[in-house]
């Protein structure tokens, strides 16, 4: 993994840490970008916790330090705690987790392994568990946090590592 | 076929839940306004990801006109002399981006920024992300694509 950032952030500081990093010098895009961030949080069904929940299991697959270092605020206030985040950053994720937990987390491990594989027994315990929306929400929700965690890695400048980061939902 | 919201395509499936699947949608299609980037380049780039996850339905889609020889000839661009250096830097990018986005190279990056300066860089990073995931969910979903039209 590189060491350097391979594109500088806009000069300035906002306060907002997407308008402040390098995705903030391609305005074209831009409020699209925090259009749909902050949809993915306040605009479907599924709570912040879940949405965390998937959110962090993305982030082991892509590789993205910061994205597994950061907690956002509002999924902590929503009961997820840190007990939690290490059961689904593991490698047994099935050990201490709810049933609609333990599904979210294969439907992440499959979209990020194996998208058009999905197995008919995986379908049906999902559609059990969740209501349309819901999986909608998921689905959605996944692909966005897929897309921009694989962005962030590829524009290079990621630690070894990072301590744990509690933010709020950028606006 | 569609196991989530039966009959319905991919586009469909997301506006049923609008909030949010307008939202994307919407990012999606301004990767073809971008100055930064041709959206000849964005299509191509596109494109490739179908053929590197084996959509075939994406790869019928047509989101921008290329022309015929392109787009049969995007499979093998590393041996076609009709894609200049810029879209063999953004192709090349999109092809290492697709099997592990940790593994782009300094070099790879550079040569997009060489073209198409960092802020290149960074929509098309964007726009590869949100074409990825797209198809992703079209797989996942087992929903076909509908996009802009369909190719000839």
């Amino acid at each position: 993994m590189t060491s350097a950032a391979r594109v500088s952030p806009p000069a300035g500081n906002t306060g907002n840490v997407i308008r402040d990093s390098a995705l903030g010098i391609v305005p074209e895009t831009l409020d699209h970008y925090l259009a749909l961030n902050a949809a993915i949080w306040d605009a479907g069904p599924l709570g912040a916790a879940e949405v965390e929940l998937a959110r962090l299991r993305n982030a082991r697959h892509t590789g993205c330090v910061l994205c597994q270092a950061v907690r956002y605020d509002v999924a902590i206030a929503d009961g997820l705690t840190e007990d939690k985040v290490q059961v689904i950053r593991g490698d047994d994720p099935a050990a201490g987790l709810s049933e609609r937990e333990r599904l979210i987390v294969a439907f992440v491990d499959q979209y990020n392994l194996d998208p058009g594989g999905i197995p008919g027994h995986l379908q049906q315990a999902l559609l059990a568990a969740f209501r349309e929306d819901e999986l909608l929400h998921l689905s959605l929700l996944v692909a966005w946090f897929n897309g921009s965690s694989r962005c962030a890695v590829a524009l290079g400048g990621m630690p070894e590592a990072m301590p744990r980061l509690e933010i709020s939902v950028p606006r | 076929m569609n196991w989530i919201a039966a009959n319905a395509d991919r586009e469909q499936t997301m506006g049923r839940l609008p909030g949010i699947g307008v939202q994307f949608q919407r990012l999606y299609a301004s990767f073809y306004r971008l100055p930064q980037l041709p959206p000849e380049i964005v299509e191509m780039c596109r494109l490739r990801l179908a053929q590197l996850h084996r959509s075939e339905a994406d790869f019928a889609l047509e989101e921008y006109p290329l022309a015929s020889d392109r787009r049969e000839q995007l499979q093998h661009w590393h041996r076609a002399a009709s894609f200049s250096a810029g879209e063999r830097a953004c192709l090349e990018l999109a092809e290492v981006y697709a099997m592990d986005c940790g593994a782009v190279t300094d070099a790879q990056a550079d040569a997009v920024k060489e073209h198409f300066g960092e802020a290149g860089l960074v929509a098309l990073l964007q726009a590869l992300g949100v074409f990825d995931g797209f198809i992703r969910l079209g797989l996942i979903w087992r929903a076909a694509p509908v996009g802009g039209r369909q190719h000839d």
